[in-house]
């Protein structure tokens, strides 16, 4: 669509503009490296420490993506388990609500104390901070279902599991995605934090010893790439969207 | 397959008021019956007690003769509402198909989704999703589903109402035929005078709540019925006649009841 490549032809000066202008800033300006680095220098760090990087990405991005999948499998069956049995609900949301609003940076030192310095406190983490928006997400998925298909379905006698299966899981797929799209960037801001509260390794780990060191150009170098990883994360969301839920985008 | 209504009387938990009262009716096997009333009456209340979507408060529904309010014994009947009711993630025939996969006691299929398309004139469509199809052929894929089911009761709760005049006699006659095929009973609410002669061997019409049948027409006119007949013109004027003095406000227009 010539729409679709004109605005990412605009993307991509938007982005590249914004480098080269910060380039040019820190250069006219003389801006000290341990303050502001340049992107030139950044790129040249990334590519000399590239075995570094690759190895502590793989750290964190499997981190986020275990916590990330067990978070949504988490939101899904409590959402599930509430629709079957809504007494539950008060409950069940109150607990929910109450471990969403206990502040990410308090727990993860504690979960580092009885976990070790391993990945297990960092998956905990983030499945911690991701299953919430997948379960309000999918709760409503669940339960906003059209009274002439859930008739339909009493008419021909189908059971708890059949309305589930045929019927509410499928009209929850929008919704899911809906959820991924906030809490893919959010698994990864929890395996960094957990990291930075004490990890044996990970980009968390490595922005830790930049940061105590004033090494700005590493610190940027895993910014950039927790950055890069988002953009990529959230592209490969919409793409298994398009794929799965491509009646609910194409009835937008 | 019979339906018999002894004393029905029902009411919606919470609600001091009665939407059906003491209804008695027998509908014999293969009877083609409409359901006449104002709005709010309680046809679709009544309609949806056959489906075994509401169970009743006082009295009896039994169909072939059993209970019908106990759930192991209500028989499969094919449901059809306004809203087309299609899953949007499913294909036309995957649509047609689902109602299969809830039948347990193994009966097999009266139609292949294929053949139940090609009955209602769909079966080009039959790869595309409900998205694609414009709101009469979403109809007539419902129509398709209610046809595999091979159920002996049909409970339409006005399935074409939602569409324009030319569509909903096209898909009428569709029914006609199909109802002319395989015989099943078929209990039909509607807002339409003349839709309810055209196809009905029996009308029916409910008072304003609490719901009583007032008149118990039988349609003795051969098919097909043409409108400008004097024996179609007698009967729209007697249910006009009957709806007309059934109305507190004289009004039918105001009670929801097109003569067209």
């Amino acid at each position: 669509m010539p729409g679709s490549a004109n605005s990412r032809r605009i993307t991509w000066a938007f982005m590249l503009g914004t480098l080269a202008a910060w380039e040019a800033g820190v250069y006219f300006w003389h801006v000290p490296v341990y303050l502001l680095p340049p992107p030139s220098l950044i790129l040249r760090t990334l590519i000399q420490n590239a075995p570094v990087y690759l190895h502590a990405s793989l750290v964190t991005f499997g981190e986020a993506l275990l916590g990330l999948c067990l978070g949504t499998c988490i939101g899904i069956c409590i959402a599930v388990l509430v629709t079957f049995w809504p007494t539950l609900e008060h409950g069940v949301m109150s607990l929910a609500i109450l471990v969403k609003s206990t502040p990410l940076v308090a727990i993860a030192p504690l979960l580092t104390i009885w976990l070790g310095f391993g990945w297990q406190p960092k998956v905990v983490i983030t499945a911690l901070v991701t299953f919430f928006p997948v379960l309000i997400n999918v709760l409503v998925g669940l339960q906003t279902i059209d009274a002439s298909l859930l008739d339909l379905f009493r008419s021909w006698r189908a059971s708890r599991w059949e309305f589930l299966w045929h019927l509410r899981l499928p009209h929850s797929l929008p919704y899911i995605f809906a959820a991924l799209k906030v809490s893919t960037p959010l698994a990864l801001i929890g395996a960094i934090v957990a990291e930075w509260t004490g990890a044996s390794g990970g980009l968390g780990r490595q922005m830790w010893l930049a940061y105590t060191n004033l090494n700005l150009p590493h610190l940027f170098a895993a910014i950039f790439i927790l950055a890069a990883a988002g953009i990529l994360l959230y592209w490969l969301t919409t793409q298994v969207e398009q794929r799965l839920a491509f009646w609910y985008l194409s009835s937008q | 397959m019979e339906i018999l209504i002894k004393n029905l009387t029902f009411s919606y938990p919470g609600s001091s008021s009665t939407v059906l009262q003491e209804i008695n009716l027998y509908i014999p096997s293969g009877q083609f019956v409409a359901i006449i009333g104002q709005s709010g009456c309680g046809k679709s209340t009544l309609l949806r007690l056959l489906a075994g979507l509401l169970q009743p408060i006082h009295g009896e529904i039994h169909l072939n003769g059993k209970d019908a309010s106990l759930r192991s014994n209500h028989p499969a009947v094919a449901w059809m509402a306004q809203s087309p009711a299609l899953l949007p993630w499913l294909t036309a025939r995957q649509n047609v198909a689902l109602p299969l996969r809830f039948q347990r006691n193994g009966s097999t299929a009266l139609l292949e989704p294929e053949e139940a398309l090609e009955r209602v004139g769909l079966a080009a469509y039959s790869d595309e999703y409900p998205h694609h199809l414009s709101g009469g052929m979403q109809q007539r894929v419902a129509l398709a589903r209610l046809l595999v089911q091979g159920a002996a009761i049909w409970l339409m709760d006005e399935p074409f109402a939602a569409l324009d005049e030319l569509t909903r006699e096209h898909l009428s006659n569709t029914l006609l035929d199909l109802w002319q095929w395989l015989h099943p009973t078929v209990i039909w609410v509607t807002h339409h005078i003349y839709e309810a002669v055209r196809l009905a061997d029996r009308i029916l019409v409910l008072s304003p709540q609490p719901a009583q049948v007032i008149e118990d027409i039988t349609v003795a006119l051969p098919r097909p019925r043409h409108e400008n007949s004097r024996g179609f013109n007698a009967y729209v004027t007697q249910l006009r006649n009957t709806l007309f003095s059934a109305s507190p406000s004289g009004d039918l227009a105001h009670a929801g009841i097109s003569q067209q």
